[in-house]
This record gives structure tokens, C-alpha cells and sequence, in this order.
């Protein structure tokens, strides 16, 4: 990471909680909130089956890889928009805009991961060695997350309705993802729509090899990793279009 | 302008094309093709045609009314901008000192500040551990460096950010506007650092409003009138053209 993603990275978190008495502390509070309530309402109300596992851990397993996701695109669609001063003044590769704000989010990721890894002591969770699997299943996930968010960032600058458009997307998005249900649940006639998504994919892939204790659907995060690429070189290509109009419009 | 000194900066037949109305919602976009009339072919030529040559160690003034394309001319040479038509070459390292503090963010440090600045402007990591102790003391702010720069005046402000950019170690120097702020002791220090650059042999392009400024600092002048290069010549001679149409404008 060359120095000037790292200064970024830094101001994207430095910045963010200053003046707040929890400070950076609400990167965890606020998931772990959040898998609280989800949890009461899911599994104590609704009684989603949770495959055999305790259900805080099933939806954290989904919850903390989809809230990376869909913080990174949330901020990178308006990382350009609000560097307008810099994009005017100074030339550099733009996409470090981008990158920065990712970086900051799989930061707050990481950390709050601790709160998973405190569950999973608490409820003697056997992990195996599949676990290593994170690894590839994290890649794909960046690399589709960084196409996307090239794509938007720039596209946005043009049309401001990018922003807004994202929002509401990123609800329905979660919906059609096994985030809070098991993906065991989907009748079969839907299981199509679940497969051409690579956020389903991923995000059941990552429950496997965390709480199933076995490899991934590797047919399916085969075409999750083409899709990826595909995403990546679309968003790649529109972003590097665009980017000598950036100061223009910006 | 010794015909033996290799020019740094070269514009060939330069022009630049800004639209007037830039669509930034799905609703402007959509009423763009229905009714094509409007927002059509409203354009303006910020440069035009502008064809020059600057050597190494020029200081370089640029006047001329608001509009003239000052700013634009400075974006081209920082490359934050490209010309619709026309070629150009810049030969060096370039350190813009456009709107200062363009990157400083105002719930961080002054110090956190400088860290990232000096990044932005694209200095490496272990030159920056130097220059910090040099920029503190220049700007006379030790006092202060630890507390967020939200809390800053604004002559402060002005002072942390031209000791962050005058310690860049670059050959071109874009000065656009910047010294109207401070008060007059720290203007006469900033001009006392431009002279010292001046003597190290940087190529220095100095935009201002500011007559006496430029007529002081500046050995040739670039006067521009509505994106056109309305005489290149002495200082004495443009500044004193320049002079008389704002006289008969008044």
C-alpha cells in the first residue's frame, strides 16, 4: 500500500468518530446492536431455522461480510464527490479514493470480528480447518466490492441519483441474500436468482466453512469469481473513461 | 527567456472546452432528450489556443480579469484537467499550491495534517519524518500542532497549509491566488521562501490579482483576456496594458 492510501485510510478513520465520547468504539458497538436485536427478532419471533447452530452466530457468520460490503459501496459512491477539492487541485491516480475508503471499512470489519470470535468461545463453536477458505472467499468479495465501487464512484459524479439509487438497491440487495435466513429456506424455483448473485454465494460460502465446518459450493464460487472479474473489469474500464472528466464535473 | 535553457513547460495550440450545464440528475438527463434543444451547445472556450513556452527558472506571472481562464491554465499544467484540443508537455515535477489546505481535514491534527498533505503532494514516507519538523517550525505553530485544525483561525489555517506546500521539494511551483490571506508579516516570510526557490532555479507561475505582487516577483507576464493569451512579454509592458484596460473598463 503505497503512502498516500495509508495517509487516506488513516483520515477516513481518524475522522470519523472524533468528538464522540465512544469514539471509535461504535465500530463494534454498532454490529454488535444490530446482531442483538436482528437476533431477537429472527430467531426468538420469527423462528427462522438456524440450521442447528446458535442463530447469533449464523446471521453474524452473513451479517459482518454484508455490512463490509455494503458500507464499502455506501461510502465509495461518495468518496469522489467529497475529495471535489483535491480531484480539482492535485493529480494522482483517482482510484485511491477508492481503495482508501475500502481499506477503512475492512478495518472496522476486522474489528468487528472480535465480537464474532467472543461468540463463537462463548458457545464452544468447533471451527475446522476449512476455515482457511475465508481467505479466497474474502478475495472474491474485495474484488467484486472494488469493481462495483469504481463503477458507481465515477458514474455518480455525472448522476447524483447513483447515490440514492444505491441506498434504496443496497435494502433490497440484502433481502435477496442469505444474510438472516438459511439459504436451505429459498424454494427451489427462486435458487436461480441466488446464484447469479455473488453476494448470496459468498456470503453462504463464508457460513460453510465457519460454522459447517466444509469446503464451499466451489461450482458456485466458480461463477462468483467470474462474475467478479467481470464486474471488476467494467467498473475498472468506466472509471478510467471518465476519470479525465472528473475535475470537470465534480 | 536565454534561447540556451531548456524549456520545462511546452503548450502547443491549446484549447479547453467546459460545458456550461452539466446534467447531474437522472431528471435533467432525461429532459435533455426530450427536449433537445435546450442544454445543447452551451459551451465555453476557458482557453483558446494558447501557445507558449516556459524555460526552467522562470517566474512566471499570470493576470487577467475573472473568467480569463487563470485557474483553467493551472489545472492543465497540474494535469488535473485535459485540453479538448491542442498538445502540451510539462517536463517536471510539479507542486500546486492551489487552494491551500485543498486536503486537510478539519477534525484531524495539524500534525495529521501535515502527514497527509505531505502525501497528497506525493512526498515519500521517509522525506516526510524530515520535513515535519521543518514545517512546524516554519509555520510557527507548535503551540497548536497537536489540537484539530477546526479550531484554527483562518490566518492559522493559511499558515500550516503554504509551510506544508512551500516545503515541497518539486521543480514547478503553481501559486494561484493564495497569498490575499495572512497578515502582512507572514506574506513578507512567504515571499522571502518564493525568492530563496527562486535562487534554487525553480520554475515559479505565480497567479494573482495583485499588481504590485506580481510587478515585485514576477520577471515575465502572461496576461489572458476571455482564454486568450493577450500579451506575453516583460513584466513592465503587460503590467502596464493591463493597467489601462482595467482603467477603461472602469
Amino acid at each position: 500500500m503505497n503512502e498516500l492510501t495509508k495517509q487516506l485510510t488513516l483520515r477516513e478513520i481518524k475522522s470519523r468518530y472524533k468528538q464522540s465520547f465512544l469514539g471509535y468504539a461504535w465500530v463494534i458497538f454498532n454490529p454488535l446492536a444490530q446482531m442483538l436485536i436482528m437476533s431477537f427478532v429472527f430467531s426468538v419471533i420469527l423462528r427462522i431455522s438456524s440450521l442447528g447452530v446458535p442463530y447469533p452466530l449464523f446471521l453474524f457468520s452473513a451479517l459482518l461480510p454484508w455490512n463490509l460490503f455494503s458500507n464499502s459501496l455506501a461510502h465509495s459512491v461518495n468518496a469522489l464527490v467529497e475529495n471535489a477539492p483535491l480531484i480539482k487541485k492535485i493529480y494522482f491516480p483517482r482510484e485511491i479514493f477508492i481503495q482508501a475508503t475500502i481499506m477503512a471499512k475492512i478495518i472496522d470489519f476486522l474489528l468487528a470480528s472480535l465480537i464474532f470470535i467472543v461468540f463463537a468461545i462463548f458457545y464452544k463453536t468447533i471451527i475446522t480447518w476449512h476455515i482457511l477458505w475465508i481467505i479466497p472467499i474474502f478475495f472474491i468479495q474485495q474484488l467484486f466490492t472494488y469493481g462495483l465501487a469504481l463503477g458507481l464512484a465515477a458514474i455518480n459524479l455525472f448522476y447524483r441519483d447513483i447515490q440514492y439509487l444505491l441506498g434504496l438497491i443496497l435494502v433490497l440487495w440484502m433481502y435477496v441474500t442469505p444474510v438472516i435466513y438459511p439459504m436451505e429456506m429459498v424454494p427451489d424455483t427462486y435458487k436461480f436468482v441466488f446464484m447469479l448473485n455473488p453476494m448470496a454465494v459468498i456470503v453462504n460460502a463464508y457460513r460453510q466453512v465457519i460454522l459447517g465446518g466444509s469446503s464451499p459450493n466451489i461450482t458456485s464460487l466458480g461463477i462468483a469469481l467470474l462474475v467478479s472479474i467481470l464486474v471488476y473489469i467494467a467498473g475498472r474500464s468506466i472509471f478510467k473513461k471518465l476519470e479525465g472528466l472528473f475535475a470537470d464535473v465534480v | 527567456m536565454s534561447s540556451s535553457s531548456i524549456p520545462i513547460i511546452q503548450f502547443d495550440n491549446v484549447s479547453k472546452k467546459y460545458f456550461k450545464q452539466g446534467q447531474k440528475t437522472f431528471k435533467e438527463l432525461l429532459h435533455g432528450i426530450f427536449f433537445r434543444n435546450e442544454s445543447v451547445g452551451q459551451f465555453i472556450w476557458a482557453l483558446k489556443n494558447i501557445t507558449l513556452s516556459i524555460n526552467k527558472g522562470d517566474i512566471i506571472g499570470i493576470i487577467g480579469p475573472n473568467g480569463s481562464g487563470k485557474s483553467t491554465f493551472l489545472k492543465v499544467i497540474a494535469g488535473v484537467t485535459q485540453p479538448t484540443v491542442g498538445k502540451y508537455v510539462v517536463n517536471g515535477s510539479i507542486a500546486p499550491l492551489i487552494e491551500l489546505g485543498a486536503g486537510f481535514h478539519p477534525e484531524l491534527t495539524g500534525r495529521e495534517n501535515i502527514y497527509l498533505n505531505s502525501a497528497i503532494m506525493g512526498i515519500a514516507k521517509n522525506k516526510i519524518e524530515n520535513k515535519v519538523e521543518d514545517i512546524i517550525k516554519y509555520s510557527e505553530l507548535r503551540k497548536f500542532i497537536d489540537s484539530p485544525i477546526k479550531y484554527y483561525s483562518s490566518g492559522m489555517y493559511l499558515r500550516l497549509a503554504f509551510s506544508v506546500a512551500i516545503n515541497v521539494d518539486a521543480d514547478i511551483i503553481l501559486i494561484d491566488e493564495i497569498l490575499a490571506v495572512g497578515d502582512e508579516r507572514f506574506q513578507e516570510k512567504c515571499f522571502k521562501k518564493l525568492n530563496n526557490l527562486k535562487k534554487e532555479g525553480k520554475t515559479i507561475i505565480f497567479v494573482s490579482h495583485n499588481i504590485h505582487q506580481v510587478k515585485d516577483f514576477c520577471e515575465r507576464v502572461i496576461y489572458l483576456k476571455n482564454g486568450k493569451i493577450a500579451l506575453d512579454d516583460i513584466t513592465t509592458k503587460v503590467v502596464r496594458k493591463y493597467s489601462r484596460d482595467m482603467e477603461a473598463k472602469l
